[in-house]
């Protein structure tokens, strides 16, 4: 009875994370939504490969450093606790102004450039600032549970059979408690930078509105500037096309939240 | 008409393709006390985690019905709804865990855990931990549970929970962790404060038969082959004739002077705290030595400073004419070239044995990892494995499952044959047979004899079990007095 319930689930989780597929096939669209502006038709396609790029950087920027850092913490502990201590200092900024501050130095870059370098450096500051943002919690979700299965499970039995810590953590990193947690941690990282880069978006929009950095393209951004519609006339169907995709992508990740945490039981 | 607190009706639990009860009929009389008993692994905590509705519902299956305090608890082996749940603990449930400091919200004082655990029955319990375990709970009360040490803890928490209110109440292997002192203050509490209680229906797991044996409990029962069987009287325990151990010829190991402190975080930043002081003591080869002790005495220390796996070391551990402090002075994860060869000679069996093997690798491929120098490729192929596999009754099958597939009696016998095909000249048992019942536990004393018979080796066993001084342990040491220095309490038998 599990299986196929999990067969449904992961169907249901392709189909939710299905308009990041559509727009990256240009066919698929082809008969769906001819009533829109050509402008507002490759402002959302764009927006949506963006936002995909930048998840998908993202997701392989700050797992891998998550991951380096997770091992490092519990395999060191002593660089453990200097990175505890500058994940905490991290922690303490909202991670708006983190975004707003690592943007800073290059705006004039921005401004300055043609459209395609500057996409490339607002998408590369964007995920180092994203990154930041999501570290403390990422690590956390790796040093808490593998902590525990080394420090209170398998390090007196495994380091009194000679075994190294290193090849102790390396075997445990690949158990399924951890890969759960890599699981949700990825998740969780994919939740955090779509609201993330959406709220970025929707504020660069409201304060700047086209003159604004960063000048990668945002679902948010969309959003905000489609805001009037709803109220003061036109086709809300400009506010809700963005506002839809989204919807359906977060409950994917939190499915994919929620399922890691029932196998985690 | 009688209500009755429990009815089991064609009650059956599944674990993977394992059944491990089918239980025809059990109805208990309501305001009687009922102990079951029965071998590690054959279902007694799980019978009570699904009598509290705990178990969950993969990868048990279950079958048949229960009616707890007059409301269906299960129909067709399918839990009812919450609601009705929530109306059969209104009428008082109360389940107390094997680990029962797990009950305790960590994120909570332990006066808050109380009001939360037991809110109408503060002072009661305030004088119970006073007058049965010497606790002054008021000194406790703005601690967190994880800033009490871990006897304390359980200590606070069994009494928090026997106090609370409930009609049913179960208790799931309750002396797990208590000493020896501790063990017999809980059973006076539990004679004279909890069994006279005739408003609660009592159900105890428990494979401790000398514990069962010292309460006063009403009925009996054997949980065997899936069924629960009445006893008219507790089995007797019986010991095993122990071989003549190997004479005597090194010279053991010693402890010279040996202390171990941590480093405790205060408020006024880091401050050392000594587990035990100046401890010097000889173990000769061919004796197994019991070390007695309260918990959280430093009993676990020093087994671990011997293998060298904690820091904060200081005097000599010396073990064929060798000071392992010297060899290795500091725990960084890596053992230095000169100790190697130590830490071969050295084995340890812990007290939980679920972490002794890979979680997710075959009992076999956890053996050709953990002893690449021995051919464990097909069974035929290690002979020592071979024979101590059928001294300690293991089928061959379990070597290709997994740690987790394996019951906590199978994982503790794995456990013992992983630790004598080392050949140790040293071996450290911290606890071995807390969780084990008194068959199995016999026999893989009469292993470990036997081993002695063959080889030279020193035996360190820390215990407070009364079974095992009795019948394993040659001379007992109280930790207390040898680790203060004073004149040590042993006697030869």
């Amino acid at each position: 009875m599990k299986k196929p319930f999990n067969y449904l689930k992961n169907f249901c989780i392709f189909l939710l994370v299905s308009p990041f597929l559509a727009v990256w096939v240009p066919s698929i669209l082809d008969g769906l939504l001819t009533d829109l502006t050509p402008a507002y038709r490759s402002s959302l396609v764009l927006s949506f490969q963006q936002l995909s790029i930048t998840l998908l950087a993202t997701l392989l920027f700050a797992a891998s450093i998550t991951l380096t850092l997770g091992y490092i913490s519990i395999l060191w502990s002593i660089i453990g606790k200097i990175i505890a201590s500058v994940l905490e200092a991290i922690e303490s900024v909202p991670a708006i102004l983190i975004v707003l501050f690592s943007y800073a130095p290059v705006s004039g870059y921005l401004a300055s450039h043609s459209e395609a370098s500057s996409s490339v450096v607002s998408l590369m500051i964007f995920v180092f600032a994203a990154t930041l943002t999501i570290l403390p919690e990422s690590i956390r979700g790796i040093t808490l549970p593998l902590g525990e299965l080394y420090y209170q499970k398998y390090s007196l039995s495994f380091r009194s059979y000679g075994f190294r810590r290193r090849k102790i953590l390396a075997v445990l990193m690949g158990t399924d408690v951890m890969r759960h947690a890599f699981k949700r941690i990825a998740a969780g990282i994919l939740l955090k930078i779509l609201v993330l880069d959406c709220s970025f978006g929707f504020i660069i929009q409201l304060g700047f509105g086209s003159y604004g950095t960063p000048a990668h393209a945002s679902p948010g951004a969309l959003i905000a500037a489609n805001r009037d519609a709803l109220f003061q006339g036109g086709s809300p169907l400009l506010f809700w096309l963005p506002v839809l995709p989204l919807v359906m992508i977060s409950i994917a990740f939190l499915l994919i939240l929620t399922n890691s945490k029932e196998n985690e039981i | 008409m009688k209500s009755y607190p429990l009815i089991l009706d064609n009650f059956s639990v599944t674990l993977f393709d394992r059944t491990l009860f089918n239980i025809d009929s059990f109805i208990p009389e309501p305001g009687t006390s009922t102990a079951i008993t029965g071998m590690t692994g054959t279902g007694k905590s799980v019978l009570l985690n699904a009598l509290a509705g705990l178990l969950p519902a993969y990868p048990f299956k279950l079958t048949g019905s229960m009616k707890l305090n007059g409301f269906y608890a299960y129909q067709d082996g399918v839990k009812t709804n919450y609601k009705t749940w929530n109306q059969i603990r209104q009428k008082g449930i109360v389940f107390v865990p094997a680990e029962s400091a797990q009950a305790m919200n960590p994120s909570l004082s332990l006066e808050q855990n109380l009001k939360l655990l037991a809110p109408d029955s503060h002072d009661l319990i305030e004088q119970r931990l006073k007058e049965y375990f010497g606790i002054d709970f008021k000194k406790f009360t703005k601690f967190y549970p994880d800033e009490v040490s871990g006897g304390e803890l359980q200590r606070i928490t069994l009494m928090i929970l026997l106090s609370r209110q409930g009609g049913l109440l179960y208790l799931d292997e309750p002396t797990v962790n208590l000493d020896r002192n501790l063990r017999k203050r809980f059973i006076q509490f539990l004679n004279k404060e909890v069994l006279t209680q005739k408003d609660k229906t009592i159900l105890m797991a428990s494979h401790d038969i000398d514990f069962v044996r010292a309460l006063s409990m009403d009925t009996i029962i054997a949980l065997e082959d899936g069924q629960l069987k009445y006893l008219d009287a507790l089995p007797e325990s019986s010991g095993y004739e122990k071989p003549k151990p190997k004479e005597i010829t090194g010279p053991g190991l010693e402890l010279q002077k040996v202390s171990q402190h941590y480093k405790i975080r205060g408020l006024f930043g880091e401050h050392d705290f000594y587990a035990f002081r100046k401890l010097s003591m000889k173990f000769s080869e061919s004796i197994i030595y019991g070390i007695l002790g309260p918990s959280g005495c430093g009993k676990t220390s020093m087994i671990r400073s011997i293998l060298r796996l904690i820091d904060g070391t200081t005097g000599n551990i010396v073990l064929d004419k060798q000071n392992l402090v010297e060899l290795k002075q500091k725990e960084n994860g890596n053992d230095p070239v000169a100790f190697k060869p130590f830490r071969k000679k050295m084995s340890v069996v812990q007290q939980d044995s679920r972490f002794a093997f890979f979680p997710d690798l075959s009992i076999r491929d956890s053996f050709t990892q953990i002893y690449p120098q021995q051919s464990f490729g097909a069974v035929d192929d290690n002979y020592l494995l071979k024979n101590y596999m059928d001294k300690l009754l293991l089928p061959f099958e379990l070597l290709e499952k997994l740690p987790r597939n394996l019951s906590s009696g199978e994982m503790k016998r794995m456990d013992i044959l992983r630790s004598l095909i080392s050949k140790p000249k040293v071996l450290l048992l911290d606890e071995p047979f807390a969780h084990i019942d008194f068959k199995t536990r016999t026999l893989v004393m009469q292993t470990i004899s036997e081993y002695l018979a063959k080889n030279q080796v020193v035996v360190l066993v820390v215990t407070h079990e009364d079974f095992d001084l009795k019948y394993f342990i040659d001379e007992d040491l109280d930790f207390l007095s040898i680790a203060d220095n004073k004149q040590r309490l042993t006697h030869r038998k």
